[in-house]
Order: structure tokens, then sequence, then C-alpha cells
């Protein structure tokens, strides 16, 4: 199965072609600010390469969330619009386990980041790919709790990847946990990584794949509390005329 | 002489809190439209949120793209181009056309064509009938307030601006203060209707010799009356605060449009833009072209009421004259969120 991925969650851009868990191809760009004028012809690099055609392909994947909302929907709109227009599968893949999966020993508690301001961030906890502190959005400090549970029973050797690695290091230090963080390249989301979990879950029909922002946006968390009233499913508020 | 062949243009516009998809046949014919309206999501907020917007559009951008085509009947293969507006607008909103063009783009191999927002409002009227060249465009929006010069189908100048508030954002702030939801302006058109002009609010910039606007003035002068009568405790009449405001905006948008028709002498007087569905302002400026003398009497196209407003339609008529003309984008074109047309010359002096 051949397998095409993006990544436009952060700031890193990232394609790969697979051919099932084998990575044919992987383009990375760094520090890669304007995803929307690079994507498509990164991709179309490398189909170039590799001698394929967006048509060869079987299955899309993509970097689902969280990250930034305006990356992710750029990744995510072209990569839905592919699979639709052509006929094929496609799979969204969690962006945190994409930066765990970077790690490749085993037993180790992975926690992957993305740093999100003011001391929060967009966090989760993988062992041997396993989601063990779900996919958040979390303050610093309850995300250390948390951590410090697990680790409380399994007493696993931790490795953090991601961003904002630097912003919590004196408190790590100061939590006596014994732990490591990534290698510059195991910090950024790989598309070779989302291609290999994208190989096992279930795809998705291309309507349904949507960001998993992990955050409601702040106009509506005031609108909720200064009216009381329930969200509501997004659908409610979209209407054909 | 063998007919040409018909060029089918799918078109996405997701520029602002409408996302839509149309497919238009040689710039002139509706095959179909798909208009998403976000309206009752932003009404929530008392105004347009942009992550909210971009957040709506790429729920929908997959599945408005396949009811475009079923709509018109047609597959891909059908299809000559793929057209998208680029800009101006919210760029993240403005990003999931562009990301879903380009996708489509690549995934069929059709070429790719970028549209300046504003000269798909202006392209509505192509839409309804024929437009002789040179034309003259009174383009207002909620964004923008715009005299624009049209050459020919693809060469456009901006003549006159507005230099601060655009004309619809005007009707939105003193429609929040007279308690009207967003958007204020039919609202507020149907009230003017019911009222008559008793507060004379000032006419800016009507003196001046350019074809600029200016509405701050005007908006500040209405809140001041309202908020001083709050103040007293008296009651202003809904109606007539209505109706003069939309006196002072018509006057003034009628009489330099009208001096614009006078020295540019265009063959056909187009108006786009969500306020051209204002019946006040259709109503004006009609009047006023049917009192010019015949040899400078413009033929007038006023576009369709449902095409006023942000939609792929009009995108994809403007797609077809670049079509004519050559103009394609790359797999590179981005998202410009302060895209402008050019401005004439003499405005640079
Ligand atoms: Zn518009």
């Amino acid at each position: 199965m051949k397998i095409l991925s993006v990544s436009t969650a952060t700031n890193h851009l990232s394609v790969a072609i697979n051919e099932g868990s084998k990575v044919l191809v992987e383009a990375n760009e760094e520090d890669q600010r304007n995803h929307s004028e690079h994507l498509d012809p990164l991709i179309d690099q490398l189909l170039k390469q590799t001698q394929l055609k967006l048509a060869d392909i079987d299955r899309f994947a993509v970097a689902i969330g969280p990250g930034s909302y305006t990356g992710l929907r750029i990744g995510i709109t072209t990569i839905k619009m592919f699979a639709s227009i052509l006929n094929k599968e496609c799979a969204g893949v969690s962006t945190l386990a994409a930066l765990a999966a970077n790690v490749a020993a085993k037993d180790k508690l992975v926690v992957s980041l993305i740093d999100a301001r003011n001391d929060n961030f967009f966090a989760g906890a993988y062992l041997n790919g396993e989601n063990v502190i779900a996919d958040g959005h979390y303050a610093f400090d309850r995300l250390l709790a948390a951590i410090k549970q697990v680790e409380a029973d399994r007493k696993l050797p931790l490795v953090f990847v991601g961003s904002g690695l630097d912003k919590i290091k004196d408190r790590l230090d100061q939590s006596k946990l014994d732990y490591e963080f990534g290698q510059a390249d195991q910090n950024q989301p790989h598309a070779g990584e989302i291609g290999r979990l994208a190989e096992h879950i279930e795809p998705v029909d291309p309507d349904q794949l949507l960001p998993r922002y992990l955050r409601r946006t702040q106009a509506e968390v005031d609108w909720h509390k200064k009216t009381g009233q329930p969200y509501g499913p997004d659908s409610a508020y979209v209407e054909e005329v | 002489m063998s007919k040409e062949k018909d060029v089918r243009i799918l078109a996405y516009e997701s520029s602002c809190d409408e996302t839509s998809t149309a497919v238009i046949k040689n710039g002139r014919e509706i095959e179909s439209l798909i208009v998403a309206t976000q309206i009752k999501s932003h009404q929530r907020f008392g105004g347009v949120v942009p992550e909210v917007a971009s957040r709506h559009h790429i729920e929908v951008i997959s599945q408005i793209t396949k009811e475009a085509l079923a709509e018109a009947k047609v597959t891909w293969n059908d299809l000559d181009a793929i057209a998208v507006t680029s800009g101006p607008g919210l760029v993240g909103a403005l990003l999931i056309g562009v990301s879903a063009a380009k996708a489509a783009s690549m995934a069929t191999g059709l070429p790719l064509i970028g549209v300046d927002h504003i000269m798909g409002h202006i392209m509505a009227a192509q839409l309804k009938d024929e437009i002789a060249y040179p034309a003259l465009a009174l383009q207002v929006s909620g964004g923008h307030t715009e005299i624009v010069l049209l050459k020919d189908p693809v060469h456009f100048e901006i003549i006159g601006d507005t230099r601060d508030d655009a004309a619809g954002e005007a009707y939105d702030k003193i429609g929040r203060v007279l308690g009207v939801n967003y958007p204020a302006g039919k609202t507020i058109d149907a009230w003017a209707h019911q009222g008559k002009d008793t507060f004379h609010f000032p006419r800016a910039m009507m003196e001046e010799d350019n074809y600029d606007f200016s509405f701050s003035g005007l908006k500040s002068a209405f809140i001041n009356t309202c908020h001083h009568a709050d103040q007293i405790h008296e009651k202003l009449d809904k109606y007539d605060l209505a109706a003069s405001f939309q006196a002072a905006v018509v006057d003034v948008l009628a009489d330099k449009t009208i001096r614009a028709i006078k020295e540019y002498q265009p063959k056909t007087f187009i108006m786009g833009g969500g306020v051209a569905a204002n019946q006040g302002l259709r109503e004006r400026m009609s009047a006023e072209i049917a009192k010019l003398p015949d040899a400078v009497k413009p033929k007038v196209i006023l576009p369709e009421l449902k095409l006023c407003g942000d939609n792929a339609a009009m995108i994809g008529a403007a797609a077809y004259n670049l079509y004519r003309d050559g103009q394609f984008s790359d797999l590179t074109l981005n998202a410009d969120p302060s895209m402008e047309l050019p401005y004439a010359d003499s405005m640079l002096n």
C-alpha cells in the first residue's frame, strides 16, 4: 500500500511517501512559516522523485492535530481533497502520536509536547505507541502531576519530545524524575512516521477528516460563559442557502 | 466557422463567512452554485470571528465540491479550470479555498486560476448581462468602498477608495448601536424606507475634487447623536435614524459615482458587493443615471440580489476572463489577505 503523508501541524513541513511501513522518500523543511506556498510543490517533487502520480497513491495521511490551527487546516484540506477527488482512503494521525513515534526505543514513557504559550502545552504521553496520558491541552503543572502518577506505578525512563522543552527544564530537574529530551530530529513530526501509523488505523470518509484542535476558540468560550448556552454541534451553525 | 468550445470552471470562494462552490459555463451561465453560510455562528459574537470562520470552512469544503459538480451534472472531466479567491479577505479563511483548489488542480491536472475577490464581486454583473467596455463599477461591501474603472474584462483600476471605514462596515457599526444583529445592512435598509432624513448627518468629502470616500465621521456623528439622546433620556425614532444614516451614505456614493461617470463616460455602469443589494442605493443610482443626457448614459447592470453577497459564481465569472487572457496560477499560489486591485495613475500622485 502506497501512502502519501504530510505534516503542516508545526513550523516544520514534512512530506513522505511510504510503501507499507517502508519510507520510500521523505522531505522536510525546517522553520517554514509558509506551508501554503511550499506544501504542493514539495508533494509534486516527491511524486516526481518516486515516479508516481497522485492516482497511484492508495491512502492519504495527515497530522490531524493538535498544532497550529492554520497550519493544520492547510495539510488537512489538501489531503481530504486528494482523497475525495481520487476516491482513495484517508487517515488522520495525532500529531503527538507522530512525535512519540520519533523515539524508537521500547518501554519508555514518551511525552510529546507542542508549546501553546503561557505555560500551556498540547501534550500526550505514549508507551510503546499507546496513548497513556490522553492528548489534550494542559497547564504544565497539571501535565507534570499526570506524569508523576504514571511514573509512581511504572518507573519508566522518560523522554520529552516536541517544542518548548527549554521552558520546562528547570521544573523537571527539580521534580527528581529521571528524564531526557529528544534529539533535534525527534522534536518535529515526520511524515514518514505518520505514514507508518496511518497504515494501521481505520480510514475515514474525507468529508469527516477534520482537525483535532483540542481547544475551542476564545470567542466560543467567552460566549458560553456569558450566555450559559451549550456549544452545540458545529453543523448547527452552517447552513446551505 | 466552428463554434468555440465551451469553457467550464469550478470556482471556490471562502474569504469571509461563506463557503461557496460553483460551476460556471463561459463566464456567463451558472450551472451550479452552492453557498454554505456561517451567519448563525457569528451572530453569537456580533461579528465574524476569523478562527471560527476558518473552522467552519474546512467542515464543508469537500462536501460542497461534490455538490457543485452534482448540481451541474458534470464530472471533473467536463471541467477546464479550477478558480479560487486568493484575496483579499481573512487569511485563515482564504487558505481553505486556496488549499482545496490547489489540491483539486493537482489531483485532476486542471489549470488553476487565482482570482481577486473584488474583481469577482464586480463580475457578478457578467452573470446577468453582457458588459460593454470601458465600464465603471461602484463596489460597496463590508470591507470595501471603491469606484473601479474596467478598461477591459481583466484590466481594472481603482479611481476612488474609502479613506477609513467601508460603507458596509459603517452599517454594521451603527446597527450595533440600534441593537440590530450583524449583518445589519438589510434591516437598516428596510427601516430607512419607513423613516425620513430628519437628522441631516454630515456628507464627508462631498465637495472634494476626487472620488474618495470617508464614513468614519458619519459613523461618529450617528453614535454621538444616539449617546446624547440616551443621556437626556430622549427616545429617538429608529426609522428616522436609519433613514438619515442611509441618506448620507447614499448621497455621497451617488454624487461621487455620477461625477466619475461624467468624467470617464463608461459604456456600462455596474454595482457590486454586499451593499449593492441595498434597495435605497439601487433606486438612487438608477434614478441618477436615468437623469443623465443620452450621450453619456451608460447601460446599468445591478447584479442579482443573491449574487451581491460572497459567492463562488462571481469568482467563476471573473476566472473565465482570466482564462481567456491566459492568466493562470501555479502551485505556489497563496492567500493574500491584503490583495488590492491596482490604483489608477491619477490616484498615485
Ligand atoms: Zn465580499
